[in-house]
């Protein structure tokens, strides 16, 4: 998976003294090192890390760790999920019942687990979840498809677009407290920003 | 602990630390004059006007007291906890989505991590059914909101345009609008120029000048996420902290779990929960304003013998006509460089296609905003809503700094079958869980497709190529509509009851009909307004 970016000399990481120190600590903290899953078992991980990186497409280690730190943490946690259908389990079950199910419905179709399935395989099972297609098992009764693949997708996709690493390769500033911009103006820069590589210094 | 914040919180829960300890209650067993459930848009206006007025106020607010300093950060997964994250349940065909987009918790409630976008509503969104033939009328005119609009306004210093050419106000508003503006607002007012449409800069709740010992705002973009530098208002700390110095009470962390009756059939205060013991706070009036989800869950869960469908409910309509604004997410990509997290997220707008127009198909109509985003938010919005992920979302967000936005306000008409109603699952209270249910009308349908294609047009005349669209929503309205027939409505004009006179209910959820503008400067003028008539009313003796 390689992937371009517009600006591949910046690093946000390197502005973090000009950030305050609540907002420093929490983005540090994605760095890892993470402590062992509280909530996850073994085989839960292992099928999240691969659905992580389809999803993300993305295969780096370090961003996924932090991935799935997240998803533990937050289905560790009591503190509610905003919303879910009146007829959908709430996330702990639907994630984990989830899981299982797409290895189950892996297994059914290819004959193989999730883990040992083809990466060509994984996806097709993924965009069938993502329609409402993915091959059919009785666990789909009361294991929606399309909210499964929503919860993980919010979740993961959080979490990845929080990391720095993403930050520095799509351009984005970052936090910018205390020191806010000057320069917001179309075409205009402040001088820490990133910057494309033989853009004018505007 | 010393007390560092530049805001002074002198309430019983609040000197610099807070304390959970429920002894230090100012009243105690004492009834009060006023008990305020939920301390946000409205509750803060409220205990501010009422202690100002002299009398003994008491807030009640389920979330925490913030200190912006150090609670806030510039991060938007840290910023959910600003949010209302207690799970609601939410069906229909296009079931709303709940949490940081539309809800706040604690002492503030949504304003803490509001855009700030500060419209007054135009004098022909209170008479929709007499212009249009839909939906209902309000009782109160635009002219009854004028001077409090003006006063809030006022009060909080909103930087805005010298004149704007859309409304019954066109300004000037109190501080010059903040400058310079953003490249995304910059290529929507090129784009509107270029189509003939008429633009202006937003009038917002943000300082362009320091105002009352806050900074001029900094142009780092994190207002959805919590103002750290107070730049932006909130009634956190505009209101709140004036209110106490009146004398006010504010009890945090403590949810309000049912409104309590005497034998006459009146209120006598509230039970609230904090810290898993069970309280009470007698008061001879009580104002529910915590949002237009959990006012009429509460209202609905404080049923009684006498009360069976729950308080102020004789209507049957408390819960319906629940009301969103549409809030598509329209994007185009640009060869230049737009950066949309720079700046505040919305610093120009059109009304041009505010009113009703019989060519197009449908009634009312809408605001566009050129409007910022960050790199989570809108991750995930083109996941969840629009279907992108894998390679294809990984390659749009590579280019997000390329891409330009416009999204819409769009008037949602309301309809009984939209609503709140109770369901059977329980919180950790043990109170049920809210279940709404929404979906769209035609008429909602035909104006978000109008106001997208709309929005594509001032896009690519400035040379984006249109990208996508995002379904959305914001702000919550309606569920506890105020009108003149105590059979059509719930309360009257000034917020009270029809069937209980000592209860008022006070937030988005008295809206009659949703307009085309972000509704929160109307939610404090009702507020200020309802203040100013229970203020008077309590001098003349008890509420009859
Ligand atoms: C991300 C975002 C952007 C927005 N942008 C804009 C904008 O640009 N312009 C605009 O006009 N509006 C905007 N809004 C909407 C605005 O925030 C709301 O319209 C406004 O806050 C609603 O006011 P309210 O008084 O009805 O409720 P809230 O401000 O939500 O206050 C209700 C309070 O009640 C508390 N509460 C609830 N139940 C209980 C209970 N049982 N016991 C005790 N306390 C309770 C809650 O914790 C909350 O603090 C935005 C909102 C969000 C979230
Ligand atoms: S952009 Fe301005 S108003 Fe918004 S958070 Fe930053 S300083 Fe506050």
């Amino acid at each position: 998976m390689a992937h371009y970016s517009h600006y591949p000399n910046y690093d946000v990481l390197s502005l973090i003294n000009e950030w305050d120190d609540h907002t420093k600590e929490i983005v540090l903290k994605r760095l890892g090192p993470f402590p062992e899953p509280q909530l996850l078992e073994e085989k839960e991980v292992k099928m999240l890390r691969l659905i992580a990186k389809h999803l993300c497409y993305d295969n780096r280690d370090d961003i996924i760790d932090w991935i799935l730190y997240y998803v533990d943490q937050r289905l560790k946690s009591n503190i509610g999920e905003n919303q879910r259908k009146s007829t959908t389990p709430e996330e702990k079950v639907l994630i984990r019942e989830g899981v299982k199910a797409i290895d189950k419905a892996t297994q059914t179709k290819y004959g193989k687990t999730f883990i040992s399935a083809e990466i060509s395989e994984q996806f097709e099972i993924l965009a069938a979840l993502q329609l409402g297609s993915a091959p059919l098992i009785p666990e789909w009764a009361t294991i929606p498809q399309q909210d499964l693949f929503d919860k993980l997708l919010d979740m993961m996709i959080g979490a990845y677009y929080s990391h720095p690493t993403v930050w520095s390769e799509i351009g984005y500033g970052g936090p910018a407290y205390p020191r806010g911009y000057y320069r917001i103006e179309l075409g205009w820069t402040d001088p820490w920003e990133p910057r494309r590589p033989g853009a004018a210094k505007k | 602990m010393e007390n560092k914040d530049p805001l002074q919180h002198n309430c019983d829960h609040y000197d610099g630390h807070r304390y959970s300890d429920m002894k230090c209650r100012k009243y105690g067993d004492q009834e009060v004059d006023v008990c305020i459930v939920g301390v946000g848009a409205a509750g803060g206006v409220l205990a501010y006007e009422l202690s100002k007025a002299g009398l003994q106020v008491v807030g009640i607010e389920a979330g925490p007291f913030w200190n912006p300093q150090t609670d806030f950060a510039s991060d938007e997964l840290h910023s959910y906890s600003l949010a209302w994250q207690d799970t609601r349940l939410s069906d229909g065909n296009d079931a709303l989505k709940f949490g940081h987009n539309n809800s706040g918790r604690g002492v503030g409630g949504g304003t803490v991590h509001f855009t700030a976008v500060f419209y007054r509503f135009h004098e022909n969104d209170f008479r929709v059914k007499t212009i249009d033939g839909v939906a209902e009328d309000w009782p109160i005119s635009y002219y009854d909101l004028e001077p409090y609009y003006q006063k809030i306004e006022n009060d909080i210093k909103v930087s805005g345009p010298k004149s704007l050419p859309w409304g019954t106000f066109q300004g000037p508003y109190p501080y010059p609008v903040r400058e310079p503006l953003s490249a995304n607002s910059q290529i929507f007012q090129e784009g509107c120029e270029i189509r003939g449409i008429r633009s202006s800069v937003t009038p917002l709740a943000i300082l362009s000048a320091p105002f009352d010992g806050r900074p001029p705002c900094t142009n780092r973009g994190f207002c959805n996420e919590g103002c750290i530098p107070n730049a932006k208002f909130s009634t956190l700390i505009q209101h709140v902290p004036k209110a106490i110095q009146q004398g006010a009470e504010i009890l945090t962390d403590s949810m309000v779990t049912s409104i309590l009756t005497d034998k006459k059939g009146k209120v006598t205060g509230v039970e609230f929960v904090h810290d898993g013991q069970i309280y009470r706070q007698l008061a001879r009036v009580v104002i529910v304003s915590a949002f237009a989800i959990e006012t009429p869950r509460l209202l609905l869960n404080s049923a009684t013998a006498q009360y069976p469908f729950g308080l102020a409910n004789r209507s049957g309509l408390v819960g319906k006509n629940l009301m969103v604004h549409s809030g598509h997410d329209v994007f185009a990509k640009f060869d230049e460089e737009i950066r949309l997290y720079k700046g505040t997220p919305v610093m120009a707008f059109t009304q041009d296609f505010y009113a009703s127009d019989p060519s197009r198909g449908f009634v009312r109509g809408y605001s566009l905003n050129a409007h910022g985003n960050r790199p989570v938010a809108l991750a995930k919005n083109l996941a969840v809503d629009g279907g992108y992920w894998g390679k294809g979302l990984r390659e749009v967000m590579l280019d997000f700094n390329f891409y330009g936005q416009v999204s819409l306000v769009g008037e949602v008409l309301p309809r009984e079958e939209n609503a709140v109603s109770l369901s059977n699952e329980k919180d950790e209270y043990g109170l049920p869980r809210p279940l709404i249910h929404f979906s769209y009308s035609e008429n909602d349908n035909r104006l978000i497709k109008d106001a997208i294609q709309k929005a594509n047009e001032i896009l690519s005349a400035r040379g984006g190529k249109p990208a996508f669209v995002i379904p959305d929503t914001g702000h919550v309205m309606g569920t506890c509509r105020m009108g003149i027939d105590p059979e059509n409505s719930v309360v009257n004009g000034f917020c009270q009851s029809h069937d209980i006179p000592n209860l008022f209910i006070c937030d988005s959820s008295v809206f009659v009909t949703s307009s085309g503008s972000n509704p929160t400067e109307t939610i404090m003028a009702i507020a200020a307004r309802t203040a100013d008539y229970l203020a008077n009313k309590m001098r003349q003796g008890p509420l009859a």
